[in-house]
């Protein structure tokens, strides 16, 4: 169908932007020499509309602030949820890469638990788009299909076709914009279609979108990526300038109060070592060529798997543009292209489809109280919760082998598997180690001492699954803590599964957690508990000494109508995982919980990759089968 | 409760970052509020002998001395911080280390022969973590004065501070500022060098120095190589720039290795 068209003569542009001025703050682009930004101009004469391209993509920058207030505290009373109203903002001139980019960056931030600060912001923007008719030097949109004209995402649309633009109406809003211009005549229409056509057919550069997904996952050992390593300086800058990239890091910062703060978010980049730092400083992507690569993967495949093939690259060129080691995403497709790697069937990933639109803020915790404390072992404790709102207790289940994200407010959150049994009402229980700032703060709290609660978050272990069926539990250290309220579930409700087994391994028997249970748990009718430990450091232990996987010449289970779940370090799963393939086990019964730098539980500040995955969202419990092969998962 | 007690050092330095902390203006009265200064020769005239809750040390260390000194500070101090360059890495004295002289040779250079004393005995300078353990660092020639604010908040509250040694680029793009390098063809040290300063001098349009030392497994062979072969410089100057604030540091070590 015809789109709404109207002329507007370049003589008109001052009176026009004029009265735009009118209902908004207009903001376009305008010279810092030698480049350009998007700031907020006074009048059309401060416009640079010849303008090829920007440091920062003005939606990115107008929409997702480089910083931004979460939630303001003072001790344990917050204050979160609205967003301080936004004015009504236009922006002017965007390219079609951006207005892509920023329908890219509205499945983050309107998809599953909608961002209240982003959508506020969106709402209030009206955008003006440019299409390109003179392309500028690094792009290469026409291969992703985001330029150099665009199709949707704007109020209205410009296209310069010499002494006037044509400018189409994408909006009813756009549309009331444009009231009182010409229509288009048809030589217009036609005029900006030909435009367009020599722009495109002036882009030079391009990447074969061919297959890309599954070339990519083809090409993840190409020494390509180890040529990379050696330019790349980690610097971040080509996360920076990316209109898709939206990850961020959340650090409380507090007044000299000590006791009164704000939690804010800044913009953060894969490319930092620290990105994927949880606490005892283990970092869980530290290799820089695994960097580039999760950077390039997420912005050529990871992103479209993420978000219903919507574009993770746009090809505005920022990247390469910016990229002081000339690192520039169209000359390693090309590299990779020239030199592929093997081709092999390959399995994009699909995540659960799923959409939570909480009726409060999701950067709201829930105040909640301490109402025992159990010390565990010597240096993890259990912590029994209530909501101090019972209202929200009330209403508040969860999954087993889900998490929260336990605040203090002025440290910051930290995610926390809960390990209490989803029947028991009232109350949660998470079981915490003592390592990181939040966590040691978290060891000098008492009975009733009050925390923030957001959650729960994630996919659970697979307990409707596990009906009928014989249960196996591989655990290791810790990793017990996101099991146990499963393992009490099954004793609950006894008759609806079959036989249970546990074997449980830890560093030494100090190590373990939950040690005052073990009868409990052995009297739990057809189950056999297991134990080991790497070493027994001289203690007096009764049960096998060696890793995990030494229990399992010993143990019953048998692959048929068995269900494996198994938690623990990652180098721990691996070899479970794999020795239990090796003794003819599917990966479609064997459930792996990962754990990542899960920083938002939410879907949105991005920490928690691995390859195409969200731990935070899409796991932390996953099927093997659902990741098996994919590009970092390691299993 | 007391507040806790404070102490300022300096070693081998110009004196620039004691000098600093007076420059806390908006907060100096609250923050005074909070802790107690008992050592601060440079500021005050009554000191007191430790044992103290924090220890700021300013200065290379150069001369056996001052080693013994630093050790005796490490043992009053239960927070021991590297305040600046010169403590973190070495800084500008630890320019001498590379000058290819041993250090009878350095001193004859340096000092006529008539005013030479035993108390000039130098050793190569480096920052006060080679000697003893250090808890936190403020990086900077001289430090951010919000990283200093911070530091005292985390330490009063028992936290690590955690500042994150990330690139200058990160600060430097989240302002939009034209990039030095790229756009003016000038050889910044922004994209090896740590952030926390706000990216301040390219956001004055001075190229970064790299004065807080390397950013988290930065790259400085690559840029050494962007720097000569690219901007034309002199395999000296490239050198020169590695080794101005943090020679003493393997990832700088590498972007001079770079060049050489």
């Amino acid at each position: 169908m015809l789109v709404e068209a109207f002329v507007l003569p370049k003589a008109d542009l001052g009176s026009f932007v004029a009265k735009l001025k009118a209902g908004y703050e207009v903001i376009g682009p305008v010279a810092k020499d030698p480049e350009f930004v998007f700031a907020p101009i006074d009048s059309a004469a401060d416009l640079r509309l010849d303008y090829d391209t920007t440091i920062l993509p003005p939606h990115k920058k107008y929409l997702v602030p480089p910083k931004e207030t979460l939630m303001t505290f003072s001790g344990p009373a917050t204050k979160t949820g609205e967003p301080a109203a936004p004015g009504k903002q236009l922006l002017f001139g965007v390219h079609a890469c951006d207005v892509n980019g920023m329908l890219s960056l509205d499945k983050v931030f309107l998809g599953t638990y909608p961002d209240p600060y982003y959508k506020a912001r969106r709402e209030n923007t009206v955008i003006v788009g440019l299409n390109c008719i003179e392309p500028c030097a690094d792009g290469f949109c026409s291969s992703f299909n985001t330029g150099p004209g665009m199709d949707s995402g704007f109020d209205l649309s410009l296209t310069d076709i010499g002494d006037k633009y044509v400018v189409c109406v994408g909006s009813e809003a756009g549309k009331a914009l444009a009231a009182g211009l010409a229509p288009a005549a048809d030589a217009d229409r036609i005029a900006k279609g030909k435009a367009l056509r020599a722009s495109q057919e002036k882009i030079e550069r391009h990447i074969d979108t061919d297959n890309l997904g599954e070339f990519m996952h083809q090409n993840v050992d190409n020494p390509v990526w180890e040529d990379l390593k050696e330019r790349c300086l980690a610097c971040g800058s080509c996360t920076n300038v990316c209109p898709t990239c939206f990850c961020f890091a959340v650090k409380d910062q507090i007044d000299l109060t000590l006791a009164a703060g704000e939690r804010p978010r800044d913009w953060d980049s894969c490319q930092y070592l620290e990105f994927s730092r949880v606490a005892m400083d283990h970092i869980f992507r530290p290799d820089r060529a695994a960097r580039i690569k999760q950077r390039l993967y997420h912005k050529m495949t990871y992103f479209a798997q993420q978000f219903d093939g919507s574009p993770g690259c746009v090809g505005c060129g920022r990247c390469a543009t910016y990229c002081i080691a000339a690192i520039d995403p169209v000359e390693v497709m090309e590299d990779l292209r020239d030199d592929p790697g093997e081709e092999k069937a390959v399995k994009l990933y699909t995540p659960p489809d799923k959409k939570v639109t909480p009726e409060t803020s999701p950067w709201e915790p829930q105040l909640a109280k301490i109402s025992a404390i159990k010390q565990q072992n010597y240096d993890n404790k259990t912590y029994t919760f209530s909501f101090a709102d019972p209202a929200v207790q009330e209403k508040y289940t969860y999954d087993s082998g889900a998490f929260n994200e336990i605040s203090i407010f002025g440290i910051g959150e930290v995610p926390i598997s809960i390990s209490s049994c989803a029947d028991v009402k009232g109350s949660f229980d998470h079981t915490i180690r003592a390592v990181g700032n939040v966590t040691n703060a978290m060891d000098k709290l008492q009975v009733g001492d009050i925390v923030g609660v957001r959650g729960p978050y994630g996919v659970g272990w697979p307990v409707e699954k596990m009906k009928g069926k014989n249960v196996l539990v591989v655990v290791g250290g810790v990793g017990l803590a996101p099991l146990l309220g499963t393992i009490k579930y099954i004793a609950n409700h006894r008759d609806q599964f079959g036989a249970l087994e546990i074997l449980y391994g830890g560093r030494s028997p100090k190590d373990m957690l939950f040690t005052d249970e073990f009868d409990d748990l052995r009297k739990i009718p057809n189950t056999r508990l297991l134990l080991c430990v790497d070493n027994c450091m001289g203690m007096e232990w009764g049960h096998n000494i060696g890793v995990v996987t030494t229990l399992f010449d010993k143990m019953s289970s048998k692959p048929d109508n068995t269900i494996m779940i198994t938690c623990g370090p990652d180098v721990m799963m691996r070899f479970a995982v794999k020795d239990m393939l090796g003794r003819g086990w599917s990966p479609e019964q064997i459930y792996v919980s990962l754990e990542r730098r899960m920083s938002c539980g939410i879907k949105k500040c991005g920490n928690c990759q691995i390859g195409p995955l969200f731990v935070c969202q899409d796991g932390p419990v996953f099927k093997l089968a659902d990741i098996q092969g994919l590009p970092e998962a390691a299993l | 409760m007391a507040n806790p007690k404070v102490a300022f050092f300096k070693f081998s330095s110009c004196a620039g970052c004691l000098l600093n902390v007076l420059n806390i203006e908006p907060v100096l009265l609250t923050v005074l509020s909070v802790i107690d200064i008992e050592y601060f020769v440079m500021a005050k005239r009554d000191n007191h002998h430790g044992p103290y809750t924090i220890g700021f040390v300013e200065g290379a260390v150069t001369t056996p001395k001052e080693v013994l000194e630093l050790k005796k500070i490490r043992e009053e101090c239960a927070i021991l911080v590297a305040m600046g360059a010169c403590a973190c890495t070495g800084g500008v004295p630890s320019i001498k280390n590379f000058s290819g002289m041993n250090q009878d040779q350095l001193t004859k250079t340096v000092y006529a022969e008539n005013i030479y004393d035993p108390f000039l005995a130098s050793i190569p300078a480096k920052g006060i973590d080679f000697y003893v353990k250090v808890d936190a660092y403020l990086r900077g020639c001289s430090y951010d004065l919000g990283e200093f604010v911070e530091l005292i908040k985390r330490a009063l509250k028992g936290e690590d501070p955690l500042f994150r040694p990330h690139s200058v680029c990160n600060e430097c793009k989240l302002k939009e500022n034209v990039c030095l390098l790229v756009s003016k063809g000038q050889p910044c040290m922004g994209s090896v060098s740590a952030a926390g300063c706000g990216a301040l001098c390219p956001s004055l349009n001075r190229q970064c120095e790299g004065c807080r030392g390397p950013a988290n497994d930065c790259n400085a062979a690559s840029l050494a190589k962007t720097f000569m072969e690219d901007l034309g410089l002199s395999k000296d100057d490239v050198v020169r720039k590695f080794r101005k604030y943090a020679g003493n540091t393997p990832e700088f070590s590498k972007g001079a290795e770079a060049a050489l």
